[in-house]
């Protein structure tokens, strides 16, 4: 099977030097989603930046969790269902026959609306996509490695002193945080994000919404969320998807200060659209 | 863009009262000015007094109306159009709040200028510019109610008329003062009225310009 391999992240970026060469780090073009005869997107031509966090927004049903769960093959759990089209991650198809979606998930992670930490320690929790990845370092490696996972994900201060205490002893901001740091400890370059601060209170969201904000210095996030406020605070880029199509996509500033299209301003007004 | 209602109808109340309040401040400062350039005419000092005090009412709705937007960014969190219709009536508000005080200083020039004898045909010209800068506020309003950029482009255009009499009237004063400076005091204070007339009109501007930003979202004065 062939492996994604993916440009390291710390490349120097020519980018910086020459705007005319940006090129989106994901890419989907044409893309359509069936669940059996039901289409559930229709050509959908997305480009997302890299190392920038971009939300999916929409009405329940609208296909944007659809789109996210594609970026990372996760829809082929779903026998039912096909996907059409093009996406591509750093140049490469995703959808190639040939790719290992093992690796393609390693390097392409997500974490969920409900923390889903597994029943085991704290520790276990993070060295565990480690071992299933097949990077097994030396001992002291992994526990450095799990000592920095945790700490990129914020909760390394609150856990330190109890590392082998089950991981649904945390609390809910805790447990999701404890799966980002699970997600980042395979140093993936991109990170799916599926409503993750829906189950949170205000205190923890707005420690997951500090994290993710922390993380976009070395990861490209997608998240779906029903919180415009949360896609406004988060966000540089945001993209409104309705009925399955992709209606609008823009800078986040752009897109709720003065959106080009009146389906988004109904939207994400509250609007009878 | 034409706005559809709110799934939450509360909220287009809050939003139509928040629009009533701003149109019945803007009819009273017209009245306020009508009443003061009246008083230039057929002086009347409980007239002025009224008017003198009135200020504080007007300054009372301007506090009102930021207090109601206030609420509204709190409770509703509005984006977008939304939130252009609920923060820019703070500044329209803060705009009829400075015409006030210029129909105010007016009120009492008026105290002052009735016991002179001021140049008749710059009198004329002052009368005719607080006519002028009436009729654009209405208008102003107007274009506010209907969210109508074409008319509220006017109300920008018809300024240029009132910058225009403010300097035919400093030209004639000057003349006034050179020709017969009698009564130096009363002629300069028909300068200061016109420029006061020529500032109130300059806020109008400013209140088509929000209403121009409320519709497209386009800062025209950032744009300029």
């Amino acid at each position: 099977m062939k492996q994604m391999t993916i440009t390291p992240a710390a490349a120097p970026d020519p980018r910086k030097e020459n705007p005319a060469m940006e090129q989106a780090f994901i890419q989907a073009r044409g893309a359509d989603v069936f669940y059996g005869d039901k289409q559930a997107l229709f050509g959908i031509d997305l480009d997302i930046e890299e190392k920038r966090v971009t939300s999916l927004i929409g009405p329940s049903g609208c296909g944007k969790s659809t789109f996210l769960r594609a970026i990372n093959r996760m829809n082929d759990l779903i026998p039912i269902c096909r996907f059409d089209g093009s996406l591509t991650i750093d140049g490469q198809e995703v959808y190639d026959p040939a790719v290992d979606v093992v690796a393609l998930r390693a390097q392409v992670g997500m974490v969920f609306q409900k923390p889903n930490p597994f029943p085991k320690s704290i520790f276990e929790n993070v060295a565990y996509g480690l071992k299933i990845h097949g990077m097994t370092p030396s001992k002291s490696e992994m526990a450095d490695r799990v000592e920095w996972s945790l700490k990129s994900a914020g909760l390394w201060d609150e856990v330190a002193d109890r590392l082998d205490q089950p991981g649904n002893s945390l609390s809910g901001g805790q447990q999701q945080r404890l799966c980002i740091a699970r997600t980042v400890a395979v140093a993936p370059k991109v990170i799916l994000m599926d409503e993750p601060c829906s189950a949170l209170d205000p205190i923890a969201t707005a420690k997951v919404e500090d994290l993710i904000d922390s993380l976009r210095e070395h990861y490209t996030i997608v998240i779906v969320t029903h919180s415009m406020q949360q896609a406004a605070r988060i966000s540089q880029r945001t993209a409104f998807f309705h009925l399955g199509k992709l209606i609008e996509v823009g800078n986040t500033k752009d897109i709720f200060t003065n959106p080009r299209e009146e389906q988004t301003q109904n939207y994400i007004t509250g609007r009878i659209g | 863009m034409q706005a559809t209602p709110h799934i939450m109808s509360r909220y287009d109340k809050d939003l139509g009262k928040l629009k009533r309040r701003i149109l019945s401040m803007g009819t009273q400062v017209i009245d306020q000015m009508a009443d003061a350039t009246e008083a230039l005419d057929q002086f009347d000092a409980k007239e002025v007094d009224r008017l003198v005090a009135f200020d504080r009412t007007i300054n009372g709705m301007h506090q009102d109306i930021y207090t109601r937007s206030e609420r509204l960014i709190a409770l509703r969190q509005p984006m977008a159009l939304d939130l252009r219709q609920v923060l820019l009536p703070i500044n329209i508000a803060h705009e009829l709040e400075r015409i006030g005080d210029h129909a105010k200083s007016t009120a009492k020039r008026a105290r002052i200028l009735a016991e002179r004898e001021p140049s008749q045909p710059a009198c004329d010209k002052v009368r005719e510019m607080s006519e002028k800068v009436q009729a654009m506020l209405a208008e102003a309003l107007r274009a506010y109610d209907e969210s109508n950029v074409e008319l509220a482009a006017t109300v920008r255009e018809t300024d240029l008329t009132i910058d225009q009499i403010n300097k035919d009237v400093f030209a004639m004063q000057v003349a006034t003062l050179s020709d017969t400076p009698e009564d130096v005091e009363a002629n300069v204070h028909l300068i200061l009225l016109a420029r006061g007339f020529e500032r109130a009109g300059d806020h109008v501007v400013n209140i088509a310009r929000h209403v121009h930003q409320i519709v497209t979202g386009i800062d025209l004065k950032a744009s300029d």
